[in-house]
């Protein structure tokens, strides 16, 4: 029999790693992600608490996270999918125009990437003779 | 001898977790995504000693079985390592098959505690349905302009340093409050021995040095599970400390060996009470009968609420960025 706190161990091992995976990462679907990792930890916990006092409850709360769950993915990718088509990326930190007011904004200490340089068009070098002008369609045959 | 205790402290006490805290933290600081490339050995040189480390000093085994405990460490240890690499990961798509992993050895962990029907749930609604929407929106916005929003980490240091005190801090409180069983039954063996002595030197004898074996009596104060059996704990101590301590030839050995007696009694109470008791062996039709009888109304709030996300999921997708805005 494992111990009841070997458990709550690793549910709070995953918790943890979820919450810096959160407040990290600038990818909308990763951070997210990271909320379910969170959902998990806390899940261990219920189940490992339902175990050790011998009754199902805590596995009918896991049910219903698992529903809550649900919901929240899937309101979660109608909004990624709103703010990607307005914003054209998934990168959370162009939405800081919806801070509070009176915060400072968020500026990086890394200079913003340089766009890949984009190999210039090959000019070719004129041919033949330029066509005489003329309204009129000559024959050189 | 002094610097056997002094070790001993060093893996016993509190501590014991901050190296392997320590060691997690920088490994997860150099391995978070940053623009001018992250040390993947130097991270993966300190995490695979942290999580070594953190099993050895974290875990507890009070006579597990092999194979338990085999599976246990092995699904445990997938799940941290997979998140760890799941957080670090710059490629989101990884990350996301990552996180796959990490479910599926949380559902290990899940039929390890007799939850059969919520390990399937949970493979069939995360792997199965979550990770492969968010593999297909991942893939759909796939960003048209140049970004490197995915190689980069808003203050990784800040934020490990936090979700690490955060750790530390519920380590050390499970540590207080679930001490391991151990030391308890041996002293309870202990105390069994010293009452079927006849004389006072064979009980004290058996007891070893008297206040050392107060103090440990109540050390152990904290195995109670409720309180109720700690008052009883604290009587029986309690009842039992002058007796201790008067001189040898003054001593009721008749009211001594009662007192522990009772104070085996209330052990074994303890220990009772602690024991793990049996779930219902039907574990899908038991847990049905909860949740329609128990949890009807909690059914029903939680199809309302799936409807509703699914609603409001469509009307908030549905609508085209041009219209919106008016």
């Amino acid at each position: 029999m494992i111990p009841l706190s070997n458990y709550l161990i690793v549910g709070a091992a995953l918790f943890v790693l979820g919450m810096i995976g959160f407040l990290t990462r600038r990818n909308l679907i990763l951070m997210f992600l990271c909320a379910e990792m969170m959902l998990q930890g806390v899940t261990i916990n219920l189940v490992a608490f339902a175990r050790a006092h011998g009754n199902l409850h805590g596995q009918v709360f896991t049910l219903f996270i698992i529903t809550v769950a649900a919901c929240e993915a899937a309101l979660a990718l109608a909004l990624i999918l709103m703010l990607y088509r307005r914003g054209h990326t998934l990168d959370v930190s162009i939405w800081q125009t919806l801070r509070e007011p009176g915060q400072e904004e968020t500026v990086d200490l890394d200079a913003p990437p340089q766009p890949p340089r984009e190999e210039p068009l090959p000019h070719l070098t004129p041919a033949g003779t330029a066509p005489p002008a003329g309204d009129r369609e000559e024959s050189y045959v | 001898m002094a610097v056997f205790s002094d070790t001993s402290t060093l893996i016993a006490g509190p501590w014991r977790f901050v190296p392997p805290l320590v060691l997690a933290a920088a490994s997860v600081y150099l391995l978070l995504p940053r623009p001018r490339g992250r040390s993947v050995l130097w991270g993966a040189v300190c995490g695979i000693p942290a999580i070594a480390l953190g099993g050895f000093v974290c875990f507890r085994s009070d006579g597990a079985v092999f194979p338990e405990t085999f599976l246990f460490y092995s699904f445990s240890t997938l799940a941290v390592t997979g998140g760890a690499v799941m957080i670090t990961q710059p490629n989101p798509a990884r990350a996301a098959i990552c996180f796959a992993l990490v479910v599926m050895n949380v559902c290990g962990l899940f039929l390890l505690q007799a939850a059969p029907f919520l390990m399937a749930a949970v493979i069939i609604i995360y792997a199965g349905a979550i990770i492969v929407t968010f593999l297909f929106v991942l893939m759909l916005a796939q960003p048209t302009g140049f970004s490197d929003a995915d190689d980069r980490s808003r203050e990784p240091f800040l934020a490990a340093f936090a979700g690490f005190t955060l750790l530390t801090a519920v380590l050390l409180l499970l540590d207080h409050s679930y001490p391991p069983v151990k030391p308890f039954v041996e002293l309870l063996n202990r105390v069994d021995v010293a009452r079927s002595q006849d004389s006072v030197a064979g009980i004290r004898n058996a007891l070893g040095d008297g206040q050392a074996f107060l103090n440990d009596l109540g050390r152990e104060f904290r195995q109670a599970p409720n309180q109720k059996l700690g008052k009883d704990w604290k009587d029986a101590i309690e009842d039992l400390e002058p007796e201790l301590q008067k001189k040898d030839d003054r001593v009721d050995v008749a009211a001594l060996k009662g007192h522990l007696a009772t104070l085996v009694a209330v052990g074994r109470d303890i220990q009772k009470a602690k024991e793990v008791k049996p779930l219902p062996a039907e574990n899908v039709a038991a847990l049905g009968r909860l949740l329609y009888s128990d949890y009807i109304l909690a059914v029903e709030l939680g199809g309302a609420l799936l409807l509703v996300a699914t609603i409001g999921a469509i009307a908030i997708a549905g609508r085209k960025p041009g219209r919106a805005a008016t």
